[in-house]
C-alpha cells in the first residue's frame, strides 16, 4: 500500500471497494444496470423453470468437447460484440448531438448527452471489447470448431488446456462487463495512451480494470496458439500431408505462430504498466529514468501482429466460402499458402505505422513505410486468386457467399486507404482524424463480414440445419447498407479535420455528414434485429431444414465428409485423406456415402470441473487485484495452483467409448450432435474424489 | 483412435527431469537477475557499461533456464522446443533492433535531456 500515493479510502477487507462506487446517479449507467439484471433474471428463470442446470453443467460448462468450447467462445463473442455494438452506438448518437456550440446538453453533459469522463470509458471499452473479447474469441472458437475436423482428429492436442483457455477468456470478458457496474472502466483509449494511463493521471481503477482484463484474456489466448499449433502439427490423420490442409487450416497456423509470438509482448507491456501503478516503478514515467514512448513501442510490437492474427483466419474463411460457392478448386493454392505465411512474416516489421507522427527519424519510418506497404503484394494475391475462382465459376449467392465477397470488397477499400496511411507524410496530415478510424474500421469489418459468413457456412455442420437464409440475407443486406453509409461519410468527415474521440465536435458544418453515420447505425440496430430473428426462425423451423453431411452439396474441405452435426467423436473411423479438397475428392469418385466396415474404441476427454473454476479464480484474481483487495487476490491465486495440482491427481482422464456402441449409434443414426443430452463423458475429478 | 493409458512418470520429459538441475537453474537465474538489479539500483556503471552487463547478465539468465530448467537439447524430446526457441531469436533480433534503431532517431528530435543524461553517465 505504501509504495504508491492512492486517492480515497483504503481498508484491508474491500481494498478500494466502498458502497459509493457500486451507486450510481447516472441514468445512463442505471439503464444498462437495470437491462442486465432484468436480462440476466430472465435467462436464469429460464434454465431454472426448465430444469437445464444439471444439462449446462453437465453438457456444456465441464466440457472439453472442441466443438463445444468453439461454441462458447462464440456465444461470448457474440454477446460481447453486442455489447461493443451498444458502446459504438452511444459515441455515434453523442456526436451528432454534440456538434456545435449551441447543441443542447442532457443527464449532467454540457453537450449532447455523455460528459466526457462517460464518453471517454465508452470509446475505450468499444475498441477493447470489440477486438479483444468479441472478434479475437470468436475466431479462436472457428478455429476451435473446424481445425480438428478439417485434419481428421479427434479434438485438440490439449483438450484441457483450451477448456482453461476459454475460461480465463470468460474470465478477462467478466472483468469488462462487472466495470460498468462495479466502479469505472478506463478512459485512456484501448490502446492505453500512455502517460494517462500512468496512477498519477488515472488515479482511479478504470486502467486496472482494463489491465487485468486484457492481461487474464490474453493469457488464455496465448494458451490457445500453443494448442491450435500442436494439433495442426501433430494431430493430422494419415493422408493429410501439408500440402493437402484446407487453407482455413493453414491460415490458422500461421495466425496462432503469430499469436504466440506476439501476446506475450503485450503481456511485458502491462506487466512493467501494473509495476507502475502497484509498486511506484518509473518504466513509463515522463522522469525518474522511464520512458513512455516504450509503452507505444511495446504495445504495437504486438498490436500490429494483432491485426493480421485477426485478419489472416478471415482471409482462410474466405478462401472456404468462395471455392464451395463458386463450384470451383480454390485458385493458386500454393501462392495463398505463401501469402499467407508472407503476411504473417512482414507483420513483425510494420508497427512503427501506428505512430509515425512520434519523431522518429525519416530512415526509420521510410523503413516501416516500405515494410507496410509490402503487405499489399500478398494481400493483393490473395484477392486475385479469390477473384480467378471466382471467373467462369457457377456461382451461388447464398448468405455465406454474400458475406465473402462483401468482405473482398471491404478490404479493398480498406487495405487502399491503409496504403495512404502507409506514406508517412500522408499519415502525418491525417494522424488522429477519423479517416484512420474508418481505414481501420474497414479492416476489422473485412473480419466482422468473414464472421458472419463463417457462422452461416459452418453452422449446419454444428447443428445439423441450415440458418434461415431469407432473414440471413437480409442481416447482410443492413448490414452492408449501414457499413457503407458510417464509414463512407467517416471518410469523409476525417478528410474535413474531424479528429477522432471527440465528445464534442465545434464545427457544425460536420452535422449533416453526422447525422448520415447515425442513419447507417440504424440500420445496424435494424441487422441486429434480422440476427435475432434469423436464429428465432431457424431454430423454430429447424426440421425443414436439415442437412446431410454435405451441406451445401458442394463443399471441398474434409470438415464436409463428416456427419451433420458432428457427433461428439467427430469421425466413427479415423479417416484417411487422398487429396487436397477431400470432399470433393470423394464425391468425384462416388465415395461420399462409403461407411467404415470395422470401428474401434474412441477414446474420449472425460470433462473436468477445474477449467470453470480456474475462470472463476481468475476472476476473483484480477477483481482483487482491480480494487487491491490483497487477500481476495492472493487466496484466488493459491487456490488457482491449487487446483491445478488437484488436477493432476485425476489420472483417469479418458473415457472410452466400444467399438459397438459407435457402430450402434452410426447405423440407427442417432442424434449425437452438439445439443443433444446425456453424451457427456463422466467429470474426472467426481470419479477420482467423490 | 484406440484408448491408451500410460504411466505419465514413462513421459520422456518426465524422464529428463532433475531437482539438482532445477534447484541450480532456480539459483543461477535469480542470482543473475539479482545482480541486474543491484547494478542497476546502485547508479555504479556509466550508461553504456549498464546496458551491456544487464544485457549479458539476461543472457546468462536466459541461459541458465534453457539448459537448466526446460532441459532444452537436440534429442528427439526436445527438439520441436528447440527449434521453436530457435526460430523466435529473428523475430527478437527483429523487434529489440528495430526498437533500438527507432530510438536511437528518436531522443535526438525529442529527448534531448535524455540524451544529456546519457553522456554524463548518469541515469538521474
Amino acid at each position: 500500500m505504501s509504495l504508491v500515493h492512492l486517492q480515497g479510502s483504503w481498508t484491508p477487507w474491500l481494498g478500494r471497494l466502498t458502497l459509493s462506487v457500486i451507486l450510481y446517479h447516472n441514468g445512463i449507467v442505471d439503464g444498462a444496470f437495470v437491462f442486465a439484471a432484468v436480462t440476466g433474471i430472465v435467462i436464469l428463470g429460464v434454465i431454472t423453470y426448465y430444469r437445464k442446470w444439471g444439462y449446462l453443467i453437465r453438457e456444456w460448462i465441464t466440457s472439453l468437447d472442441h466443438k463445444k468450447i468453439g461454441v462458447m467462445y462464440i456465444l461470448i463473442g457474440l454477446v460481447m460484440m453486442f455489447r461493443g455494438f451498444i458502446d459504438a452506438l452511444m459515441i455515434r448518437t453523442q456526436q451528432m448531438m454534440a456538434d456545435g456550440p449551441d447543441s443542447p446538453g442532457h443527464l449532467q453533459a454540457l453537450h449532447g448527452y455523455l460528459p466526457p469522463y462517460h464518453f471517454d470509458q465508452i470509446y475505450s471499452s468499444h475498441g477493447t471489447i470489440m477486438i479483444l473479447f468479441a472478434v479475437t474469441p470468436i475466431l479462436v472458437g472457428l478455429m476451435n470448431l473446424i481445425v480438428p475436423l478439417q485434419i481428421g482428429a479427434r479434438d485438440m492436442a490439449f483438450p484441457y488446456l483450451n477448456a482453461v483457455s476459454l475460461w480465463l477468456t470468460a474470465a478477462g470478458a467478466g472483468l469488462v462487463m462487472a466495470s460498468l457496474f462495479i466502479g469505472d472502466f478506463s478512459h485512456a483509449g484501448w490502446i492505453g495512451l500512455i502517460p494517462l494511463t500512468e496512477l498519477p493521471y488515472s488515479p482511479g481503477v478504470g486502467v486496472d480494470y482494463w489491465m487485468w482484463a486484457i492481461q487474464i484474456g490474453s493469457v488464455g489466448t496465448t494458451l490457445g496458439t500453443v494448442n491450435l499449433i500442436a494439433t495442426i502439427v501433430k494431430m493430422r490423420a494419415p493422408g493429410m500431408t501439408w500440402f493437402r490442409m484446407p487453407i482455413f487450416t493453414w491460415t490458422a497456423l500461421s495466425t496462432n505462430i503469430i499469436g504466440l509470438t506476439a501476446f506475450p509482448v503485450l503481456g511485458v507491456a502491462l506487466a512493467l504498466l501494473g509495476c507502475d501503478r502497484y509498486l511506484g516503478t518509473h518504466f513509463y514515467t515522463a522522469g525518474l529514468g522511464g520512458n513512455l514512448m516504450l509503452f507505444t513501442d511495446l504495445f504495437w510490437i504486438w498490436g500490429h501482429p494483432e491485426v493480421y492474427f485477426l485478419v489472416l483466419p478471415a482471409f482462410g474463411i474466405i478462401s472456404e466460402i468462395i471455392p464451395t460457392f463458386s463450384e470451383r478448386p480454390l485458385f493458386g493454392y500454393i501462392t495463398m499458402v505463401a501469402a499467407t505465411f508472407a503476411i504473417a512474416g512482414i507483420s513483425w516489421s510494420v508497427w512503427l505505422h501506428h505512430f509515425f507522427t512520434m519523431g522518429a527519424g525519416p530512415d526509420v519510418n521510410g523503413f516501416f513505410s516500405v515494410a507496410t506497404m509490402l503487405v499489399g503484394i500478398p494481400t493483393g494475391v490473395k484477392v486475385f486468386n479469390w477473384a480467378f475462382t471466382l471467373y467462369r465459376g457457377r456461382l451461388r449467392f447464398d448468405t455465406p457467399m454474400l458475406w465473402a465477397v462483401g468482405a473482398v470488397f471491404l478490404l479493398l477499400v480498406g487495405g487502399l486507404t491503409g496504403m495512404m496511411l502507409a506514406i508517412p507524410p500522408i499519415n502525418y496530415t491525417i494522424h488522429n482524424s477519423v479517416f484512420v478510424v474508418a481505414h481501420f474500421h474497414c479492416m476489422v469489418l473485412v473480419v466482422a463480414f468473414s464472421i458472419f459468413g463463417a457462422i452461416a457456412y459452418w453452422f449446419p455442420k454444428v447443428f445439423g440445419f441450415r440458418l434461415d437464409e431469407h432473414n440471413g440475407k437480409r442481416v447482410f443486406a443492413c448490414f452492408s447498407l449501414g457499413t457503407f453509409l458510417v464509414f463512407a461519410a467517416m471518410f469523409a468527415l476525417g478528410f474535413m479535420g474531424m479528429t477522432r474521440r471527440l465528445d464534442y465536435l465545434a464545427d457544425p458544418h460536420w452535422k449533416p455528414l453526422l447525422i448520415v453515420e447515425e442513419i447507417g447505425v440504424f440500420f445496424y440496430c435494424v441487422a441486429c434485429y434480422y440476427f435475432f430473428r434469423m436464429l428465432h426462425v431457424s431454430i423454430r423451423d429447424r426440421a425443414k431444414n436439415r442437412v446431410g453431411a454435405d451441406a451445401w452439396g458442394t463443399g471441398r474441405s474434409p470438415e464436409w465428409i463428416a456427419r451433420s452435426p458432428v457427433p461428439f467423436y467427430n469421425f466413427a473411423a479415423t479417416p484417411h485423406f487422398n487429396a487436397l479438397d477431400e470432399a470433393a475428392w470423394r464425391r468425384g469418385q462416388g465415395l461420399s456415402d462409403v461407411a467404415p466396415r470395422d470401428y474401434e474404441p474412441i477414446a474420449t476427454p472425460k470433462n473436468t470441473i477445474a477449467p470453470p473454476l480456474i475462470g472463476a479464480l481468475a476472476f476473483g484474481f484480477g477483481f482483487g487485484m482491480v480494487w487491491r483487495i490483497w487477500w481476495m487476490a492472493g487466496l484466488s491465486l493459491i487456490a488457482i495452483i491449487g487446483v491445478v495440482i488437484l488436477r493432476s491427481f485425476a489420472t483417469e482422464t479418458e473415457h472410452v467409448i466400444s467399438a459397438e456402441q459407435i457402430r450402434s449409434m452410426e447405423t440407427t443414426g442417432s442424434s449425437v450432435g452438439i445439443v443433444t443430452d446425456h453424451i457427456s463423458p463422466p467429470v474426472a475429478e467426481a470419479e477420482a474424489f467423490l | 483412435m484406440p484408448a491408451h493409458s500410460t504411466d505419465p512418470l514413462l513421459h520422456p520429459e518426465v524422464r529428463q527431469a532433475s531437482i539438482l538441475a532445477y534447484g541450480a537453474g532456480f539459483v543461477a537465474s535469480t542470482v543473475f537477475m539479482a545482480i541486474a538489479l543491484v547494478i542497476t539500483l546502485g547508479r555504479v556503471l556509466p550508461y553504456l557499461g549498464l546496458l551491456a552487463a544487464i544485457s549479458a547478465l539476461a543472457m546468462l539468465a536466459l541461459l541458465a533456464q534453457v539448459v537448466l530448467l526446460f532441459r532444452l537439447d537436440l534429442s528427439e524430446t526436445q527438439l520441436w522446443k528447440t527449434v521453436s526457441l530457435a526460430l523466435v531469436i529473428p523475430l527478437f533480433v527483429l523487434s529489440i533492433g528495430l526498437t533500438g534503431w527507432m530510438f536511437h532517431t528518436l531522443y535526438p528530435r525529442t529527448m534531448l535531456h535524455f540524451m544529456a543524461v546519457q553522456g554524463s553517465g548518469s541515469m538521474m
